[in-house]
């Protein structure tokens, strides 16, 4: 494996990992992972506090061993070639931790001291973007703050892949704004992103495919529309004539009403039947239409309102 | 039940104060225990050993004849009245440990729960809380005061046990209380005026060396410099001489005039804010600090300047009374019995007890420097420093390095200033080359406890107190041992003790060979170890 040439490596998974487990004693953080990042992509890592995104990266990073399971980065083992690969790579912790008696400025360069290379002016200019101080110390910056050194550092990187654990939690609405932006030049600069988040709005604007993670496992994983297509898109409609949605077998939550000799209609449907269902109303006269496609949010809490439902169900059962 | 309900959270009902007394006591408990319990257990043992080795009064008349010869020993244990007393003993030859002890009590129990607790962020949740601004340093007072109090109880009740008389006692132990409630006053004021916790221990030290000078110089010179001293304060209670309760007024009055003074600014200011503060400073790192060995001298650089501080006073004191010394030793062999060195060249005897002393301080620094990569671990920066380049071989690397260098330098710095005060007191440098040789020969003693530390790092980060037992246990062996005649079993679980005494009694390279590779060894484990085990571990 270490014989292969690295510049062949197009074809190679940027981050590849099957059946990862980890555990510390007896409490199982990874039980199975699976996790596959291609080049080029921005790649959302979803999934609520506990979930295990955390511990991944850890692994990715070689900080921590896998128990079990295979992991590799850049086709490789990061546990073995730590330092090596992280040449590649740069990297926003979720808690940003920092020398509190350094200043910025001096934290970026010693940042940047340990990563592949560093593009000076682009540091600079990010400096600028974010609205950062570098003379302020450490300890006089909010978390916020230390957060955008770090983004900073990593933006400034000339790395092939980011990691970025949760990297705006403390961010403000504008500087999230310029982080997006900062995301999709680096993508389009040909960088990989591996983005942990559970902010979904920032996931939807950002990543090409999602990963969901639960109690350390993948739950799913595909691009946007793939998910989008297992989950069901809201539509109202108020038409002249009442439309013929009966023998639709796809129709769920239906709430018809007549009003002022207008028929309101409120109805969930599956992706597939969208357009038949369209049809059907375009045949009752439209006089409004909103369809709302799911949102993220929508998926994720279905995904985890299906399987919360499911363990609460079997737990006092596993009791008895 | 229902009386309770009827009172309710009222404006006048304020239980802000007990809910932050039962976060102190709930969260610095271990440390309070630890503490007192070993600080109990020094004093009795100390007693005990003395109230053993001079059971009958002329034995006790003739250690009062040998200590009081000259002034020098004045100048480093204190000068005790009474010491023609079983109790009196006991004072001195606990007078020396007690004199840095006591104070580290105090400060270590208030800088811990106040700036160190509002330095993380803790504070700022319970101050959202039903908890008013005052309360934090109150009660960090209060339980500092309870917990001396206890350590108090203790010392009397130890000192009651091997036959001193009862008044004696409890004056004794209640005098060393005060002490260290002075310096939980002092810390209490600094942990408002400074930004972080280490400001806190670095102007309570300044204030503490300040002190043991003040009241040596009183003693020698018996002039009314004692009397500026909080050690002084202590000392001229004479619990087993003339007895002066009132003098334990002086403390009492100072510790509540700096705790009233730490209340008042804590309820002024800002939370998070300090009267000391730092502008802003560079905007970029010097090519230095980009390099992984120059960031680790930075971040070790307080630790090493703290010990080596620490050493020099310690060596510019010895060296400077060395003249005196050497002349008590000569006019009355019982001293040199005293300091364990019966029957050789005085000369001899003090720079043996002295580069004794200094190693106790370089193991001190070296289970410190290690430690403080336990705190680069758990404050989460070890994690930032891995995710680059940089591999755990070279960080670890580096960070021993510096260690290294900084031994060196505590070591090399304390023995040169010793050299130069001791010629000056001497008259002549004739014993410089022994003295200098006598440092050196300590650096593979010094060196195993800073494996043992690197190992326990290396293995489990949260195990490291066990670093901590045995640099108590090399401290406590190499400040009382000698004098108290601690059996060879005992004597040989130290390290220092291995060294042989230099240069008194015979190096054998034998045994300083031997501590190097167990040293190595130790060093070597912690590197495997740490190569091996998950980042971060706290």
């Amino acid at each position: 494996m270490t014989d292969r040439p690295t510049d062949h490596r197009s074809d190679t998974p940027v981050i590849h990992a099957a059946g990862l487990v980890k555990a510390f004693g007896d409490f199982h953080a990874l039980d199975g992972l699976d996790l596959s990042v291609t080049r080029g992509e921005v790649h959302g890592f979803l999934g609520p506090n506990g979930a295990g995104k955390s511990t991944t990266i850890r692994i990715l990073l070689g900080l921590l061993r896998a128990t079990g399971g295979r992991v590799e980065l850049f086709g490789e083992d990061p546990w073995r070639e730590a330092a090596r690969l992280h040449a590649r790579l740069a990297y926003v912790a979720g808690d940003v931790a920092l020398w509190p008696g350094l200043t910025g400025g001096q934290c970026l360069d010693i940042l940047g001291s340990t990563h592949g290379a560093v593009d000076e002016k682009r540091r600079d200019e990010l400096v600028e973007r974010f609205d950062l101080d570098p003379t302020k110390r450490v300890r006089d910056y909010s978390k916020g703050n230390r957060q955008k050194v770090a983004l900073v550092a990593a933006l400034a990187a000339e790395a092939e892949l980011l990691i970025l654990d949760e990297p705006t939690s403390g961010l403000d609405p504008l500087m999230e704004q310029a982080f997006q932006e900062c995301i999709r030049e680096r993508r389009d600069a040909g960088a990989t992103i591996l983005l942990s988040s559970h902010i979904m709005a920032e996931v939807e604007a950002l990543a090409d495919r999602v990963s969901i993670i639960r109690r350390g496992q993948r739950v799913t994983t595909g691009t946007l529309a793939e998910l989008r297509r297992h989950t069901r898109t809201h539509v109202h409609a108020v038409t002249d004539a009442p439309p013929s949605l009966d023998t639709l077998a796809g129709l769920e939550d239906v709430a018809t009403e007549r009003l002022d000799g207008r028929v309101d209609s409120r109805f969930t449907v599956a992706a597939d039947d969208l357009d038949d269902v369209v049809g059907r109303l375009h045949a009752a006269r439209i006089q409004t239409l909103t369809v709302t496609p799911p949102s993220l949010d929508a998926l994720f809490l279905r995904t985890y309102g299906v399987t919360l439902d499911e363990s609460e169900a079997a737990e006092p059962e596993a009791a008895r | 039940m229902s009386a309770e309900h009827r009172a309710g959270p009222g404006p006048s009902s304020y239980s802000g104060l007990g809910t932050m007394l039962r976060i102190v006591w709930r969260t610095r408990r271990r440390g309070i225990l630890i503490w007192s319990l070993g600080l109990a257990a020094t004093m009795a043992f100390t007693a005990a050993a003395v109230a053993g080795l001079y059971d009958t009064p002329a034995k006790i008349q003739s250690y009062a004849d040998a200590v009081t010869a000259g002034n020098a020993l004045k100048a480093i244990n204190g000068h005790v009245e009474g010491i023609n007393s079983l109790g009196g003993v006991i004072q001195d030859e606990f007078g020396f440990l007690a004199s840095f002890l006591m104070p580290l009590l105090g400060i270590s129990l208030v800088a811990g729960s106040t700036r160190r607790e509002e330095e993380s962020g803790r504070l700022e949740a319970l101050l959202a809380g039903r908890i008013s601004r005052r309360d934090p340093v109150v009660s960090a007072l209060l339980v500092a005061a309870a917990a001396i109090a206890a350590t108090s109880l203790l010392f009397a009740l130890a000192l009651i046990a091997v036959g001193v008389p009862v008044s004696g006692s409890v004056l004794y132990a209640v005098a060393l209380g005060a002490l260290a409630l002075v310096f939980a006053g002092l810390a209490a004021v600094l942990a408002q005026l400074t930004l972080h916790s280490r400001g806190v221990y670095a102007g309570s030290l300044i204030v503490l060396a300040l002190s043991y000078v003040l009241r040596g110089v009183g003693d020698v010179t018996e002039t009314w410099w004692t009397w500026l001293s909080p050690l002084g304060w202590q000392e001229k209670t004479a619990p087993f001489a003339g007895q002066r309760w009132w003098v334990l007024l002086i403390p009492l009055v100072v510790v509540g005039l700096l705790s009233l003074v730490a209340v008042r600014l804590a309820a002024r200011r800002d939370l998070g804010s300090a009267l000391v503060a730092l502008g802003p400073g560079p905007a970029t790192a010097r090519p230095g600090l980009r390099r992984t060995f120059g960031l680790a001298a930075w971040i070790h650089r307080p630790t090493m300047l703290g010990w080596l501080a620490g050493g020099v006073l310690l060596t510019t004191m010895l060296g400077a009374l060395s003249r005196q010394l050497v002349d008590a030793i000569e006019g009355n062999p019982a001293m040199g019995e005293a300091l364990g060195t019966t029957g050789q060249d005085p000369v001899l005897a003090v720079i043996a007890m002295t580069q004794l002393y200094l190693a106790v301080i370089a193991t001190g620094y070296v289970v410190q420097a290690v430690g403080v990569l336990r705190g680069e671990e758990a404050d989460g920066r070890l994690e930032t420093r891995l995710a680059g380049t940089l591999s755990r071989g070279r960080w670890l690397a580096a960070h021993a390095g510096v260690v290294l260098l900084g031994l060196a330098l505590v070591v090399g710095g304390s023995t040169l200033v010793f050299a130069g005060t001791a010629a000056l007191s001497l008259g002549d440098g004739a014993d410089t080359g022994q003295i200098i040789g006598s440092g050196l020969a300590y650096l593979p003693a010094e060196l195993v406890l800073a494996g043992l530390a690197l190992a326990v790092y290396g293995l489990r980060p949260r195990w490291f107190p066990i670093a901590w037992a045995g640099y108590a246990a090399v401290a406590f062996i190499a400040f009382l041992g000698p004098g108290l005649n601690f059996r060879s079993a005992v004597m040989d679980l130290a390290p220092t003790t291995h060294v042989g005494n230099p240069p008194v009694g015979s190096v054998a390279v034998v045994d300083l060979v031997t501590l190097s590779v167990l040293a190595l060894l130790l060093g070597v484990v912690g590197f495997w170890a740490f190569r091996r085990r998950g980042v971060p571990q706290a």
